[in-house]
């Protein structure tokens, strides 16, 4: 979580709490620490995330 | 010549006359082969396919190219037929060399004067897409130049995204120094010959032992951190038997050589002799001499064409090389592409080999270990790109099997007087 921000589950009014995430895609799996949803475990994957280090990770395990 | 089942219907030269003349792409039993007749100069046959798989599998819907162009060859520049944008430009920036090989696809001539450095600054200024472009220094052997550095600085300021030195190795193998020039010059990664892992391949095909120097170049590039990815030229009877030892050889050298890039040998430029069918290497038949050969830990199944490029001229392998070990990269393959905007196939070639032949800028022991262990993403991608290893092949087209509907669809171009042509249009020359 950034700064001050807090992040809240639309379900569960719980605030998310950072947790190791498991990713697995194409048969490879690796994790990071994300904020997920103590209650129902709904992860938060930012914009930054997906475009940044995600995408990178789709491009490398990708067929061209 | 035997009864033939026509496949496909195309258009080829003669090779003797290079007059345009329909062609077939015929299929005998498991065999594949192009054939066509010149009025003059009589009936002509290439294999392109032995069967050692099945060709109807290798091919791709996306292949059907209609060959009919009223521009094809003559009109190369690109013409309006053409069916791919261009993925990698070479530009030839010397005729000179320092090894007079049997093979040479540029038929190198000593005597010819270098084009001038300000007129290679204005082909690099017209023909660089700033960020994007993916430009190949060749020749001649480059680094023939004294300015070679300068050349490849003035492309970067250009704004090229990659720049690829396509050298014999010898210069870079002498003088460490020289690498590291062209290194803070911004050079991207070096192409390098290498024919096999015994001196006897070299002597034959370069005339001379080279295996020590291009260890040193190896070695050299390594130094400051240019990737080496090896570019065996294979003949039958000569280094076919080698395939193996040259891939362990490369895979131990990871991940100073990023890969291994076979290009069997095409009858264009200087040949020491003019083929037969016997002597054609083709894409089958390598897929199963590189199974055969690494004890089948690298599978056929690893080895796919390239959608860039029609699927009888290239394909490719992406896989994983740590403590002398060879794995696949892709354990599942993606079955479709579910994004809205997709990426021309040209760039997403680019952008592969940029990926894998380019070293990583940073490169520490990372955590974890390659099979098995999960690791953090930041590591997870540093070691994938550590340790990417290719394997890819190129067939190139001469006077003898050339067929148009591959041409149209070609994204290697070569360019000279404001003019991309296609690779293996450029150098079509007749066979005498």
């Amino acid at each position: 979580m950034n700064g001050k921000k807090r992040l809240i589950c639309c379900k569960c009014q719980k605030e998310l709490e950072m947790k190791k995430v498991d990713f697995s895609y194409l048969g490879h799996t690796f994790f990071t620490d994300l904020p997920s949803c103590p209650e129902c475990g709904l992860v938060y994957i930012s914009e930054e995330l997906v475009k940044g280090r995600i995408s990178e990770v789709e491009m490398q395990l990708e067929d061209k | 010549m035997t009864e033939e089942q026509i496949l496909y219907k195309t258009q080829s030269v003669c090779p003797v006359c290079l007059k345009k003349i329909p062609a077939r792409r015929v299929r005998i039993k498991n065999e594949v082969f192009i054939r066509k007749t010149c009025s003059l100069h009589g009936d002509f046959e290439s294999i392109i396919w032995r069967g050692f798989s099945e060709f109807n599998d290798w091919i791709r819907e996306t292949d059907n190219i209609p060959a009919e162009s009223n521009n094809c060859p003559d009109g190369c520049g690109l013409c309006d037929d053409h069916l791919q944008e261009t993925c990698c430009l070479l530009l030839n920036i010397t005729e000179r060399c320092n090894l007079n090989c049997s093979f040479c696809l540029a038929d190198q001539c000593n005597d010819k004067e270098d084009i001038p450095f300000e007129e290679i600054c204005t082909s690099l200024d017209k023909i660089i897409v700033k960020g994007k472009s993916l430009i190949q220094l060749s020749g001649g052997e480059p680094t023939m130049r004294k300015d070679l550095a300068e050349i490849i600085r003035y492309a970067k300021n250009a704004g090229a995204k990659y720049i690829q030195l396509n050298s014999n190795g010898v210069c870079l193998g002498e003088d460490a120094d020289y690498v590291k020039t062209l290194a803070d010059a911004g050079l991207s990664f070096v192409f390098m010959q290498f024919d096999g892992t015994e001196d006897k391949i070299f002597e034959r095909l370069r005339n001379k032992p080279l295996l020590k120097i291009k260890q040193q170049a190896i070695n050299n590039c390594a130094k400051h951190n240019i990737g080496v990815t090896l570019v065996p030229t294979l003949v039958r009877g000569v280094n076919l038997h080698n395939i193996g030892d040259i891939i362990r050889f490369a895979v131990s050298q990871s991940p100073k050589v990023r890969g291994v890039h076979f290009q069997p040998a095409s009858y264009f430029g200087r040949i020491p002799r003019l083929p037969e069918n016997k002597d054609r290497i083709t894409p089958d038949e390598l897929v199963f001499e590189i199974e055969k050969q690494s004890g089948g830990i690298i599978k056929a199944s690893d080895l796919t064409p390239s959608s860039c490029y029609h699927s009888l001229c290239s394909f490719h392998g992406d896989f994983r090389a740590v403590e002398n070990k060879i794995e696949a990269l892709y354990k599942q393959r993606k079955t479709e592409n579910n994004g809205c905007c997709s990426v021309p196939e040209s760039e997403k070639n680019r952008e592969f080999i940029g990926r894998r032949w380019q070293r990583p800028l940073l490169e520490h022991k990372a955590a974890g270990s390659c099979c098995g262990s999960k690791l953090d993403i930041d590591s997870f991608l540093r070691i994938i790109k550590q340790q990417s290893f290719t394997i890819t092949a190129k067939f190139f087209q001469d006077a003898g099997n050339i067929d148009f509907s591959r041409l149209r669809k070609c994204s290697f171009h070569v360019y000279e007087n404001e003019k991309y042509i296609p690779f293996c249009s450029y150098f079509l020359s007749a066979w005498k």
